[in-house]
């Protein structure tokens, strides 16, 4: 009997020291991301890389926690500040927001580990501040125009080709009783992508030169855009109740063809071109410049991050575990999953002909400006996003307000160097 | 009021002959320290943190910079900060003046009319009241959304254009009203139940003495249930103000605080400056007006309270 219990007890110490020894060989990686990885086609490429990572690395226990949007920017901006409770990789867009927390010195350099990775310079640069790559961006989206061409087709309407154009293609949709743009500004930022696309072909590289504080927000390019904007709006462009419509609204005007045409970002090409969510045909098509007047050109694309991930001081430990599923996130064999974004990775292959089209327009960009509401020091952002929303209410001096923005910009980035 | 007092004394007597005991000193003290180290590690220290933050400039990553007062400045010259002061007091005002009637007119009408259907209209009163903020803000949005919302589904079904084309979200001179007509749905139901738990304390011999005096059931709400109902409804009116103050979810998520800054609040002005302008100092500052603000109020509405009760 007592030798039968000094046996039991040396067998559950040897289990115990073994049970021991496995958890100690094991790698724990714990990522913040924004989407569940469910059987949704949004979320097939976070799926597949979890999945895949996980079954060939089974020496590293990946712990994905999907937090969604604004919960992961809150608790991510949250964490950094108390410095406790960080995860070793979180999903981020890169520019400022994740410049900010490189600055507190809260993110891995990784710039050596990553540098040699293939992919756009335009993810590259996403990923990158003040010369030091943090990240990675498997996924790059560009703004254009998503086009009902079978509305277009239907009314004998050509996409236009030049901003001129515009005024006569609306003024025919809106005679037929067809909504021109689908925008959903109630959300408040869907209208940044129309706003920067103005402001490009009018002043060019307008929006770069206020950044560096070359010149005012309130300077002639930036009121011109507005001014054509509130044009645009009070001639009904955007039908007639854009402010209580959502980004969702936005996109179930286009998925059911009451909307002509929806200026927003590639990251839609999955849904529009999925059958199951809408019947009606629809292209991507770049945003047009001015016949004449204009400085800006067609080549000149808005863009930034669409799925992008950056390591944090915490993984310093973790380094090569940290640098595999960095690596395997640009791999084509998790990107090939992906139905509908842009991918930065060479070779794969854009899986419908609208993610083919949008590719196609990032293809011929020879300049790339990311989202300002992304990469303007955040305590602009939110006041960006506010005085856009307001050109859409009724007697709102656009001058007015972007000198108002311009005396807030004053005082969080700085003066106009003379 | 003087038998009370005298009560007090002679409970007090035998202790003040007591010996005095350390050990049981130190017992009690021992018994109320895990509540004194909660409420100064949970509450104490961030209000003081709050307080003193709120003297900062800082993005909450970067150094902290001791500014003084210019946060306070600056929040008074920011126009969203001082829609969002507008707003809860209007909201504060209008739920005082909207909401605590109709509970109580629901409430007392329940109460008088009990029947067999009382109690299933109770929980139906109470049912909003237990979901979570975001189920009752789609609700409210599937009401008043242009193009698929209730409402405006209902005006072309009729076909009245006008109906049909109201914006209740997106005008900045509905939007509030559209928010508050969701929050009046969903809060008052704890009003009503609250209520309700009142009246039915009130004894049921002075209904009946009102009825046989020949009193009608308005004159029987008005001198009978209505100063009953005194302290209650002083505590729903505070409620009102506190949770005015603090308001956040419902409007942050039917409208954003839009259009332009038609229905911002405090909360979500605190919000903004904090979590999406990483401005920590400023957000501070909002909470340290949110912590005053709702103490005043609270200060003052029970002050007003007691003069009244004296002066009865």
């Amino acid at each position: 009997m007592k030798k039968s219990r000094i046996f039991a007890l040396c067998f559950l110490v040897v289990c115990l020291f073994s049970t021991a020894a496995v958890f100690a060989d094991e790698v724990k990686l714990t990522i913040w991301g924004r989407d569940i990885p469910d059987d949704s086609a949004d979320h097939a490429y976070v799926r597949a890389l979890i999945n895949g990572f996980q079954a060939k690395n089974p020496d590293i226990k990946v712990d994905y926690i999907a937090l969604g949007d604004p919960g992961l920017a809150d608790k991510t901006k949250i964490t950094m500040a108390s410095g406790s409770g960080l995860p070793e990789i979180f999903q981020t867009w890169g520019g400022s927001v994740m410049g900010g927390y490189a600055d507190a010195g809260m993110l891995l350099d990784l710039t050596n580990e990553l540098k040699g990775i293939p992919g756009s310079d335009a993810a590259r640069q996403a990923m990158t501040w003040k010369g030091k790559i943090y990240g990675v961006a498997p996924f790059f989206a560009v703004a254009g125009i998503f086009v009902n061409e079978g509305i277009f087709k239907a009314n004998n309407l050509k996409v236009p080709t030049t901003i001129e154009e515009f005024d006569k293609v609306c003024d025919t949709l809106k005679a037929k009783g067809i909504q021109p743009f689908a925008c959903g500004e109630k959300d408040k930022w869907p209208a940044l992508a129309l706003y920067m696309y103005l402001t490009n072909r009018y002043g060019g590289e307008a929006s770069a030169k206020a950044a560096a504080r070359q010149i005012p927000y309130d300077s002639d390019a930036f009121v011109k855009a507005a001014q054509l904007y509130q044009s645009w709006i009070k001639k009904g462009y955007f039908g007639s109740t854009p402010l209580g419509e959502g980004y969702g609204d936005a996109q179930q005007l286009m998925a059911t063809g009451k909307a002509a045409m929806h200026i927003t970002g590639s990251w839609m090409c999955a849904q529009y071109a999925n059958s199951e969510f809408t019947d009606q045909t629809i292209g991507f098509y770049a945003f047009p410049a001015f016949k004449s007047g204009g400085v800006g050109s067609v080549t000149d694309i808005m863009g930034q991050t669409d799925i992008g991930f950056a390591a944090t001081k915490v993984a310093a430990s973790k380094k090569d575990a940290v640098v595999k599923f960095l690596k395997y996130a640009m791999s084509a064999e998790a990107c090939e999953a992906e139905p509908g974004r842009i991918c930065s990775v060479p070779g794969v292959k854009a899986k419908s002909k609208l993610t083919a089209q949008a590719a196609a327009v990032f293809g011929t960009a020879k300049t790339v400006t990311f989202w300002w509401d992304q990469d303007l020091p955040p305590s602009v952002t939110s006041p960006l996003n506010d005085m856009l929303q307001t050109f859409f209410l009724q007697g709102t001096d656009v001058k007015k307000s972007l000198s108002s923005f311009e005396a807030l910009c004053v005082e969080n980035i700085g003066p106009v160097k003379k | 009021m003087n038998v009370f007092k005298r009560k007090a004394v002679l409970r007090t007597e035998p202790a003040k002959r007591k010996k005095k005991d350390p050990g049981r000193k130190v017992f009690v003290f021992l018994c109320v320290l895990p509540a004194i180290l909660f409420l100064a590690v949970f509450l104490y220290y961030p209000i003081e943190e709050t307080f003193r933050l709120s003297t900062m400039k800082t993005t909450g990553l970067s150094n902290e910079v001791f500014v003084g007062t210019d946060n306070y400045e600056k929040l008074f010259r920011d126009e969203e900060f001082l829609a969002g002061l507008r707003h809860v007091f209007s909201w504060a005002f209008w739920s005082i003046i909207i909401q605590l009637p109709l509970s109580f007119f629901i409430a007392f009408s329940l109460t008088y009319y009990s029947n067999k259907l009382t109690k299933p209209l109770q929980a139906i009163f109470y049912l909003p009241n237990v979901l979570p903020s975001a189920i009752t803000a789609m609700l409210g949005k599937f009401v008043f959304a242009p193009n698929y919302g209730l409402i405006v589904s209902l005006g072309k079904a009729l076909g009245w254009k006008w109906l049909a084309s109201i914006d209740f979200l997106g005008n900045p001179d509905l939007a509030f009203w559209s928010v508050f007509a969701v929050a009046t749905w969903a809060y008052s139901g704890f009003y009503v139940i609250y209520l309700m738990s009142r009246i039915e304390q009130i004894p049921k011999d002075l209904r009946e003495a009102a009825e046989l005096d020949g009193a009608s059931m308005w004159c029987y709400a008005r001198k009978i249930v209505l100063p009953e109902l005194n302290y209650p409804l002083r505590i729903l009116a505070i409620l009102c103000t506190v949770g005015s103050l603090k308001l956040f979810d419902l409007p942050n998520m039917m409208t954003m605080g839009g259009p332009g800054n038609a229905t911002v609040t405090l909360g979500i002005t605190l919000y903004r400056h904090g979590f999406i302008n990483w401005n920590y100092g400023k957000a501070a500052a909002i909470g340290v007006v949110i912590f005053v603000l709702s103490l005043v109020f609270t200060i003052l509405q029970f002050s007003l309270g007691r003069k009244e009760d004296e002066t009865i």
